[in-house]
């Protein structure tokens, strides 16, 4: 099935590891919400374990990881926790300080995109909403 | 044990076998009120009444999040299974909306026992999202002892909860500025437990002093509302809150014809009319609406008149009866 | 109204006139009269000239250097006498790799040292505790005594300022004394600062850092201070910080005003232990962020270095002059840096560096080129001091104190600055002092809205950032070194060497020392810190010791609001 319009895309915009940084994320999430988007939003420090349950239970399309102290570094074995969890279909995206060499092992792990400081608000809000509908589209359970 | 029957949709079936990815996928079914919602929810009704629905409300910022947090620790210490439906407030503007209210429940995130779904409003007035009490079914049916609704928190009458819920647990907190004056009037009508929150600030004893007067207006009520002291961070009164809760589930419990299922069940059903009503108005061009649309742009007929007779003119029912 | 105004009033009837032309003049070269606004908000108008006021309130708001309203620096001599401490922040891998790399930097004309901790020790775990990825790419991994004695390998600890990121519960600085007693150097010539001993900033803006409750903290702070004061006393235990918040999205106002409160907290809560504010203000200091907004950085120091004296003097009754300093470490803004085209972040960075200098500072890091991709590799740091050295030693920025004293620019907007900050006080005031702001999200939310403020500025294009939002390429030059993250072997190496640190340590007596120290936590009147540098002189480590205070103070949780 295709997202209805009227149904807004559900993001899960979340944080990894043990980074902090908060600014990004918060300014995410505005974007998002003002794009009519529903963003769960959650402290960092997030287990990975724990990004599977939120994603589940949220039953999101999108899940955001916002990382700029080198915390992308576990979204490989993230990739491979959602896939696992029978979550295969939802898309994920990075964003924050990435640099290039490891952008290219993210995307090969099955991130959809990663995006650098100094993304727009439109960039932003055009490729989550894009994913949403790709998500919902790849679901199998209806 | 509850026994799928095979004939279900797919999805009602393991939502029913207690499977967590059916439930959260259920959910979004009936928030997007597809005709597969209706099946589902249609197939899970004879599985529905073994839940005790427990609404939160009071005004933002009261702890309803951070207590609830705590009231499920407790929950889980009596070995109850839980269900939470957290609902935020949509932008009426644009439609999106930040949801935070787990923010303050990320302890439970990892307990199986424990399945939190965040809502937006998305429009709905009185404190909940149109499809609350549906999820609300759906978690039920999903054999969660508990399931706890929390608010948008506008502290004013909300019917909503009242009617969907079988204890509704009224939240104040001290410093709120004019706080007694946040919780309208309305919604203390509406308590079974009232709970002053964030007792370890200064001002709680005065706010509890003023419920109680209140409260003590209406002292007629047939059952005393309890008021109750918490500390929702370090987890003080939560144990008395849980117990409050269990007395009055009993007791209603005990009146069946008012048993709180039904009140969800004639919740949803009002809905139901009102929606088909809606559309029926909205899209119909029978001669019969339209001449009632062009008395009532006329002046010949008011909108409440108005609408009985349609009402009579679709369901057959004489509205005037009532 | 016209804007400009305002200003017109002032001097002799020929100097009014003169303005009127001048301004007709302007304003038919000017047509669409848009209104410029600096980062905190406040108006710029085109030009400013002298004020009767100035030269009749000389003497009350800017005198001279070294004493009264100290507007114009903290000392008599200021950079001409000493110029600033050049302390750039390093940390990374095993304690070997900062060592070697710390030297090297010595060695290139910094004079001071700091050490930044692996992530999994802000976080107040060990490293056998993290997900090995993590491990090292941001800092040092330091848990153990062992660990700082190795980081510090030849260096005459007690001849140089040490700057410790080390936040609350302070276990770095406890590891740092156990090593000076194991060197024989006595804890009197121990010197340098508790950079990141604001725990409130942290609650606020930089979420890495807290381990403790907020109550937790306040609690292991206030022992430290006493505790440091009588035993270590050239230490400064507190630095209070505006640079997390400015960094999180403060405007400079909003971060200086925020800043003040908190030390004024402070201030309240060491008064309320019974210390004597005009002995341990003598220790404060004080460390902000330096955004490239040139004049507003200049005012917001100036401004802020006027209200604390005052400020102390009239709340606190300090009538000694030395408590009334307001010394402060600064750091360029990260955040004006940019990813595209990063060898423009050289400009950017002097640009900043000036602003701080002229400002008053009394300590500097300045930032690498390659902010916006690592922290700093060996090239882009080595620019980033030779960008220090050419300001101290080319530009001649020391020659003069507070050189941009008197510019009728700068002078009205230290004061505007001065009054923005005095808002942002009493609004933190009314919430009942700046712990309270922090418990209940009020200051969390302001800075919020201020970050989503300047975000929509660059968003629209109303704030222009070169190459991001304006002058972009297609294809951009790569200059940046690759990225080496630590090498995963040596990394199993650390865990190991921690491993047999644990196993050849007196277990009992590691034992004793932790549930003495859970003891003093219990009890209101031990003192933790002092229980703490006794653990750690046991063997404990940092991620044993934190674990044990987080059980009896309570676990650091963000109180951030969505
Ligand atoms: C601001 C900042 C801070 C502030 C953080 C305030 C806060 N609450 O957020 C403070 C001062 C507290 C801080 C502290 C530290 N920092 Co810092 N910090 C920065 C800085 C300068 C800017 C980050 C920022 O907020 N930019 C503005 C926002 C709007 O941009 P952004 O986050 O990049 O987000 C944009 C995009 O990336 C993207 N995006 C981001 N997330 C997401 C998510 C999704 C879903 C999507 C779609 C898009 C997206 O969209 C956003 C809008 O364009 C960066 C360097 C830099 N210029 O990037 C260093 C930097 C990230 N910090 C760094 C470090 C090491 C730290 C510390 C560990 C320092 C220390 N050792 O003491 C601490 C720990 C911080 C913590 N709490 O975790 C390093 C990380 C190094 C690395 N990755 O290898 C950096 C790169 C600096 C450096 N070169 O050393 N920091
Ligand atoms: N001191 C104190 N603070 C509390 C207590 N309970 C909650 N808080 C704080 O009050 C603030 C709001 O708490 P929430 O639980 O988010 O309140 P809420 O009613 O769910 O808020 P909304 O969902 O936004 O309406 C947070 O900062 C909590 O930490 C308490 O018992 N004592
Ligand atoms: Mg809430």
């Amino acid at each position: 099935m295709t997202l209805d319009t009227v149904i807004p895309a559900r993001v899960l915009v979340t944080k990894i590891g043990l980074d902090g940084h908060d600014r990004g994320s918060r300014i995410v999430a505005a974007y998002l919400r003002d794009a009519g988007m529903e963003v769960i939003y959650t402290d960092p420090w997030q287990k990975l374990e724990a990004v599977v349950a939120l994603a589940l239970q949220e039953d999101v399309d999108v899940i955001g990881i916002s990382s700029l102290a080198t915390d992308h570094l576990l979204v490989p074995k993230l990739m491979k926790a959602l896939d696992e969890a029978g979550l295969g279909h939802i898309r994920v995206i990075v964003g924050g300080i990435v640099p290039a060499e490891e952008e290219a092992d993210l995307l090969k792990a099955g991130v959809s995109r990663v995006f650098h400081p100094g993304s727009g608000r439109e960039e932003i809000v055009e490729a989550v909403a894009k994913l949403a509908v790709d998500a919902a589209d790849d679901r199998t359970d209806d | 044990m509850k026994q799928a029957t095979p004939e279900m949709p797919a999805l009602a079936r393991r939502l029913i076998n207690g499977e967590t990815a059916a439930l959260a996928r259920a959910i979004s079914v009936v928030e997007r009120d597809t005709p597969q919602a209706i099946e589902i929810l249609r197939a899970i009704r004879p599985h529905l009444g073994q839940a005790i629905v427990v609404g939160f409300t009071g005004p933002p910022g009261a702890g309803k999040s951070t207590l609830v947090n705590a009231y499920v620790a407790e929950l889980r210490r009596r070995g109850k299974t839980v269900g939470i439906v957290a609902v935020d407030p949509s932008s009426p503007i644009t439609g999106g909306a930040v949801l935070g209210d787990r923010i303050r429940m990320a302890e439970h995130t990892l307990d199986e026992g424990v399945f939190i779904r965040s809502l937006a409003s998305r429009g709905a007035l009185g404190g909940l999202s149109a499809s609350a009490a549906q999820v609300a079914d759906l978690m039920d049916a999903a054999d969660r002892d508990v399931v706890i609704l929390e608010t948008v928190g506008t502290g004013q009458s909300e019917v909503e909860m009242a009617t969907i819920a079988d204890v509704r647990v009224v939240i104040a907190a001290p410093g709120l500025g004019d706080d007694v004056q946040a919780i309208k009037a309305g919604i203390l009508e509406i308590a079974d437990v009232l709970v002053v929150n964030k007792a370890d600030q200064p001002l709680a004893s005065q706010t509890r002093r003023q419920l109680n007067a209140m409260l003590g207006l209406r002292a007629t009520a047939e059952h005393p509302v309890p008021v109750l002291s918490t500390d929702a961070i370090n987890r003080v009164g939560v144990a008395d809150l849980a117990d409050a809760v269990t007395v009055v589930a009993d007791r209603r419990d005990r009146q069946t014809d008012r048993s709180a299922l039904a009140g969800r069940t004639r919740h949803l059903l009002a809905q139901a009319v009102s929606k088909a009503a809606e559309a029926h108005v909205m899209n119909s061009r029978s001669e019969k609406v339209e001449d009632i649309l062009h008395a009532v742009q006329d002046a010949r007929l008011g909108l409440t008149d108005a609408a009985k007779q349609i009402l009579g003119g679709i369901l057959g029912y004489n509205a005037n009866e009532q | 109204m016209n804007k400009i105004d305002a200003k017109v009033h002032s001097g002799g009837s020929d100097r009014e006139t003169a303005a009127r032309d001048w301004k007709s003049g302007y304003q038919a070269q000017v047509r669409e009269g848009k209104t410029v606004r600096n980062r905190s908000g406040l108006e710029i108008q085109p030009l400013y000239w002298p004020d009767e006021e100035v030269d009749a309130t000389y003497d009350a708001k800017l005198g001279f250097p070294g004493s009264g309203p100290m507007t114009r620096g903290i000392y008599p001599s200021m950079h001409r006498g000493r110029t600033w401490t050049q302390r750039q922040l390093i940390g990374l891998g095993r304690p070997e790799d900062f060592n070697g790399r710390i030297k090297k930097i010595l060695k290139s004309g910094a004079s001071a040292l700091s050490i930044i901790p692996c992530n999994s020790v802000y976080r107040g775990v060990d490293a056998n505790e993290v997900e090995p990825e993590l491990l090292g790419t941001c800092g040092t991994v330091i848990n153990t005594v062992q660990d700082m004695d190795i980081s510090l390998a030849d260096i005459p600890i007690g001849d140089i300022s040490i700057g410790l990121n080390d936040p609350n519960p302070f276990t770095m600085l406890a590891q740092l004394l156990i090593v000076a007693e194991q060197r024989g150097v006595p804890w009197s010539k121990i010197t340098g600062t508790s950079n990141q001993s604001d725990y409130i900033s942290h609650f606020v803006a930089n979420h890495m850092f807290y381990r403790l409750s907020l109550t937790g903290a306040r609690r292991v702070q206030l022992d430290a201070i006493e505790w440091l004061a009588e035993n270590v006393p050239n230490w400064n235990p507190l630095s209070v910080v505006g640079q997390h918040m400015q960094q999180a999205g403060a405007t400079p106002a909003q971060a200086m005003g925020l800043t003040l409160s908190s030390a004024i907290q402070y201030a309240e809560d060491c008064m309320a232990r019974g210390l004597e504010p005009n002995k341990f203000l003598e220790r404060f200091t004080f460390f902000f962020d330096i955004s490239i907004s040139f004049f507003e950085e200049v005012a917001k120091f100036r401004a802020g270095r006027r209200i604390w004296a005052r400020l102390v003097e009239e709340r606190f009754g300090v009538s000694n002059l030395r408590a009334k300093r307001f010394k402060f470490h600064a750091q360029t803004s990260g955040v004006d840096l940019t990813r595209q085209q990063p060898l423009n972040n050289i400009s950017r960075v002097a640009v900043q560096a000036m602003a701080g200098i002229l400002g008053g500072l009394q300590s500097l890091h300045t930032d690498g080129y390659d902010e916006v991709f690592t922290t700093p590799t060996e090239g882009p740091a080595k620019v980033a001091i030779a960008t220090q050295n050419i300001l101290k030693h080319e530009a001649g920025l020391c020659d003069v104190i507070d050189p941009l004293g008197g510019s009728y620019y700068v002078e009205t907007l230290t004061d505007q600055m001065e009054a923005e900050i005095l808002r942002v006080i009493a609004e933190i005031d009314e919430q009942g002092g700046m712990f309270k702001a922090v418990e209940n999200g009020f200051v969390q939310k302001a800075i919020g809205e201020s970050a989503l403020g300047f975000q929509e500025a660059v968003d629209t294009g109303e704030q222009i950032v070169v190459g991001v939002n304006a002058y972009q390429e297609e294809e951009e030059e790569t200059v940046l070194p690759a990225i080496d993250r630590p090498d995963p072997d040596w990394m199993q190496g650390q865990i190991d060497r921690l491993a047999a640190y644990k196993a050849n340590r007196d277990q009992g007596g590691v034992t004793t020392a932790l549930s003495d120290m859970r003891t003093a936590a219990r009890s209101e009147s031990e003192n933790t810190f002092a229980a703490i540098v006794v653990a750690t002189r046991a063997g404990a480590t940092q991620g044993e010791i934190i674990a044990v205070l987080r059980d009896e103070l309570g676990f650091g949780r963000p109180l951030v609001v969505a």
